[in-house]
């Protein structure tokens, strides 16, 4: 489980988050999803989890079944790469590919470093097996066998959408921060885009924390909702409330009275 | 499997396995290229004189353009501009100059290994620092810690101030492999070991960059942020990189100051040498591996022979390198494929070379006419 | 003690001043077309020839002065012929930067550095070919000297050296102002934070970056007019010394900011002065160092302002 503990993070008058609590991964493999209005806190509170922001306060904290019982980890202070390493994954809400490489050689990339051989000297057609097997099963989940010799800067921006959570995927994540994966996206190919990331998600039974604004995805895929507001929690709970809680509506509509 | 030994068929393709690099390869055309390559390289202190060049000029060009060469392992894959290399060229030569001639150290291996020593580990100390740097403030950085270089030893007593450090013990130069030479003797023997060193050098380089190492590089180059969210520790990557680029041209630098028995510093740590090799990349080529060297050769002559065949020989070395920005600016090696492709379109073709001379006077031409425009302009004001 | 604490201050600030004048027209050049000039040095030095014989005709003309009053004539005519050779650089700005630097502002700055070195290179010839390699000098210097100016108050001090601070002020003083308050300043700020927006509300980028290249040479060669009437020669190799230095300056007040320039050229002058004067070996170290420093302290510079004129 992935928790928030009171995270605040201030950019000069700004209070981003403000003391934000938060657990994420309460089941193994639960699909949550942020929303909330615009300027709500929702990417900054993925940039404290995923550390590209030191919140000004309040601790990140992963904990982990062992022999039977919980152990805490307070993980503030590591920094993003090892956090990478301690299975605590993002993708980003405009697209962070390795634009000069080709599909399959992006998803490479990823894969060796999950493998811990970005340090090897070996070269690229001699024996790394297990991570070329990891690298045709990613394609062939995101139906990108067919692209995998394209250069990633003429790709489509749906490809690359999904280019960049194939990465993510490749580096075999425990917790999968999403930040928009739709955004951009085409209406009818948003579904396609959930659709093939939930697919993959559950095969691994990876716990996803989903930026989105199109609440009909929201209804379709999320277990628990998180809403954010001005910085705070303002809902936690399930994908009904969306129906039920007036004063939802109220704060998503960002309407004001 | 193919009649002749190392030629492979892979995906299609001929491809020529060299010993030592499992997985790697050649094409045909670019064997013949490296096997001429190689066979200069050896015959050229006999060659040289033959077609008028100056031997150890040439040699020294190598020289430069294996230290950028080193240099282009940034500027290639972490796309970082580093204007401060002449730190661990100049810090390879002082390294071999301050053994030599306050430490008595006679035996030029043993002055190399120190030269290498040296400034390598003034990479790695400029690369701690500079590692989480990009860009124009990369570049920046690298020139300040050059520069201050430099200027201390430009103004210290140990170093001999301006006029340098014999690279003599007791008068005589440092012995090879243990052995005096002749004057002859010596260049040869130095010339041959460090081609040999230098051979080594080059297929570890190639080796590196088709790497996973050379592939994180790339990634770094390509997408910092991403990089370090897939997990690779940039800032210790850069360092890694750059302590390696600057120990080729710690080796380079050493070499020189074996070969020229002198080292002042404003041939060697001035922040213009710094300029210098990384346009030598991008002359030869940057985006290849061995078009720095050839980069560094051929600056290096112009810089240095060209004023004895005109007067005005920095314009003709900035002509060239203009021609290289605006015609072809993936350098000399990085553009044989393309200069290929167009020699064999119009040897099909011979029409088109028509089109080519018309679209090229157009270029001239429309380039003439801005001119005169803000000329114009600036002369008349508007209308 | 006192006096050569004073003395030594203001060769730093009149050293400053010097390099305000080259690293302006740097840090203009940088904050509004994102070019690195390396070629700026040479713009410097043409600036000094052409005031060589521009300043040399002029003196020509008028007598050797006799009193106070004619050596004060003496010294108006040496600033007029000074700003009519910085006017020459004007156009050979604006071709520079319309011929070769336009085609290249979207390519990767490595090539930016390597054009700019090659113009560096064609420069150094083209000057050698208009004066030949040996350093001139219009011999103004001693002339200069007899305008009565610290004598005043009491104290002696070169009177060359304080025209150039005076004259320099004056520079930084028109800078501010015309960033701040002409239209066309303002015009220049506006393109220089958003290229789009402005050709969208109807400026013409292309000519706003010549105009402002021509600026730049044109503030480079009136440094190296200062540099000409003064105890110096003019010589090939002026250029590169002054253009490191301007780096240095213009790292330390925050690339594209003029007052941070200015900051940081009276700065140099004044410490490398002290140096000299203190402890000699770490004169030509001391500028890098005390970059170095802001550079990993602060990188944004003292005034810091990345890309933005301010």
């Amino acid at each position: 489980m992935l928790e928030a503990r009171e995270l605040r993070k201030e950019f000069g008058e700004l209070r981003a988050t403000d003391d934000v609590s938060v657990r994420f991964g309460k089941t193994e493999g639960e699909r949550v999803f942020i929303v909330g209005p615009n300027g709500a806190g929702k990417t900054t509170l993925v940039n404290l989890l995923t550390g590209l922001l030191e919140p000004d306060r309040g601790e990140v904290v992963v904990h982990r079944e062992q022999n039977g019982s919980t152990v805490e980890r307070d993980i503030t202070e590591m920094a993003p790469e090892k956090r990478v390493k301690a299975g605590l994954v993002r993708s980003f809400q405009i697209v962070h590919v390795f634009e000069e490489m080709t599909v399959r050689e992006n998803v490479r990339t990823a894969a060796l470093s999950r493998h811990e051989k970005t340090l090897s000297m070996r070269s690229r057609d001699d024996g790394h097996g297990d991570v070329e097997r990891d690298v045709d099963d990613l394609l062939a989940d995101f139906r990108l066998e067919g692209i995998e010799g394209e250069i990633a800067e003429t790709l489509p921006h749906g490809d690359r959408k999904l280019l960049d959570v194939a990465m993510s995927f490749a580096l075999d994540p425990e917790y999968l921060l999403l930040d928009e994966p739709t955004s951009g996206v085409a209406t009818q190919e948003k579904e396609y885009v959930i659709e093939t990331i939930v697919e993959a998600s559950e095969a691994e039974s990876v716990t996803t924390v989903t930026i989105e604004h199109d609440m009909d995805l929201v209804k379709e895929y999320a277990d628990r909702l998180v809403v954010l507001h001005d910085g705070q929690v303002f809902r936690e709970g399930d994908p009904d409330l969306l129906e039920t809680d007036p004063d939802l509506r109220r704060v998503l509509l960002g309407v004001d009275e | 499997m193919s009649r002749f030994p190392l030629v492979e068929d892979r995906d299609g393709q001929t491809v020529v396995r060299i010993p030592l690099t499992r997985g790697l390869g050649l094409t045909p055309l670019q064997t013949v290229f490296a096997f001429l390559g190689l066979v200069g390289l050896f015959a050229l202190p006999f060659l040289a004189g033959l077609v008028g060049l100056s031997w150890e000029r040439l040699f020294r060009g190598i020289l430069f353009g294996l230290a950028a060469v080193g240099l282009n392992l940034l500027l290639r894959h972490t796309e970082l501009v580093s204007f401060g290399h002449a730190a661990f060229f100049g810090g390879g030569a002082y390294g071999v100059a301050v053994l030599a001639a306050h430490y008595n150290v006679s035996e030029g291996l043993l002055l190399l290994l120190g030269a290498v020593i040296v400034g390598t580990t003034l990479a790695v100390v400029i690369g701690y620092f500079v590692a989480g740097y990009v860009d124009i403030y990369f570049a920046l950085l690298t020139l300040a810690f050059n520069q201050v270089l430099f200027a201390t030893v430009f103004r210290s007593g140990f170093f001999n101030y301006n006029d340098g450090l014999q690279v003599r013990i007791g008068g005589d130069r440092p012995t090879l492999f243990f052995l005096e030479w002749t004057t002859l003797g010596y260049d040869l023997v130095l010339y041959y070991t460090t081609i040999v060193l230098m051979l080594v050098m080059l297929l570890a380089m190639w080796k590196l960059i088709n790497s996973p190492f050379g592939r994180a590089l790339d990634a770094i180059g390509q997408d910092r942020t991403r990089a370090r969210f897939i997990g690779i520790p940039v800032e210790k990557y850069v360092w890694l990189s750059f302590t390696i680029s600057g120990l080729y041209g710690a080796f380079a630098g050493g070499v020189y100051a074996l070969l020229r028995l002198h080292v002042q510093p404003e041939p060697t740590l001035y922040v213009f040498v710094s300029g210098e090799i990384l346009f030598m990349a991008i002359l030869g080529g940057f985006t290849t591996l061995v078009g720095p060297l050839i980069g560094g050769i051929i600056l290096v002559y112009l810089l240095e022979a060209a004023r004895f065949w005109v007067e005005y020989y920095h314009a003709l070395t900035g002509l060239v390198l203009l021609a290289i920005v605006f015609f072809m600016p993936k350098g000399i090696v990085g553009s044989l494929p393309d200069f290929n492709a167009w020699v064999a379109g119009r040897v099909r073709e011979p029409g088109r070379l028509q089109e080519d001379v018309r679209s090229a006077t157009a270029a001239v031409r429309e380039g003439v006419d801005r001119a005169t425009t803000t000329v114009r302009i600036i002369v008349f004001g508007v209308k | 003690m006192i006096e050569s604490f004073v003395t030594h201050t203001l060769n730093g600030l009149y050293y400053g001043f010097i390099l305000f004048m080259i690293a302006s027209g740097l840090t203009i050049i940088f904050g509004v077309l994102g070019v690195l000039n390396l070629a700026h040095g040479e713009l410097y030095a043409l600036g000094a020839f052409v005031t060589f014989t521009i300043v040399g005709y002029l003196t020509g003309l008028v007598a050797s002065p006799t009193g106070p009053v004619s050596a004060l004539v003496f010294a108006v005519v040496v600033l007029l012929g000074s700003l009519a050779a910085a006017a020459v650089l004007l156009p050979v700005g604006a071709i520079v930067e319309s011929v070769f630097v336009r085609p290249i502002y979207e390519r990767a700055e490595v090539y930016q550095l390597l054009l700019t070195y090659a113009l560096l290179l064609i420069f150094i010839d083209v000057m050698k070919f208009g004066w030949g390699a040996t350093p001139v000098d219009p011999g103004v210097y001693s002339t200069l000297n007899q305008v009565p100016t610290t004598e005043l108050v009491g104290f002696g001090y070169p009177s060359y050296n304080v025209i150039v601070m005076v004259v320099g002020l004056a520079v930084f003083l028109w800078l501010v102002w015309f960033f701040d308050r002409s239209k066309t300043g303002r015009i220049v700020r506006a393109t220089a934070i958003n290229r789009d927006m402005a050709t969208a509300i109807g400026v013409s980028t292309d000519r706003t970056f010549t105009l402002v290249f021509a600026m730049g040479a044109f503030f480079a060669g009136f440094g190296g007019a200062m540099v000409s009437i003064g105890p110096g020669t003019a010589f090939l190799e002026m250029g590169l010394d002054p253009l490191v230095l301007s780096f240095v300056v213009i790292v330390i007040g925050g690339l594209g900011s003029l007052k941070g320039a200015f900051v940081g050229a009276l700065l140099v002058g004044v410490i490398s002065r002290w140096a000299i004067w203190q402890y000699p070996p770490v004169e030509l170290a001391a500028p890098f160092a005390v970059m170095l420093a802001i550079l990993l302290v602060k990188p944004e510079g003292l005034f810091g302002t990345w890309g933005e004129i301010e």
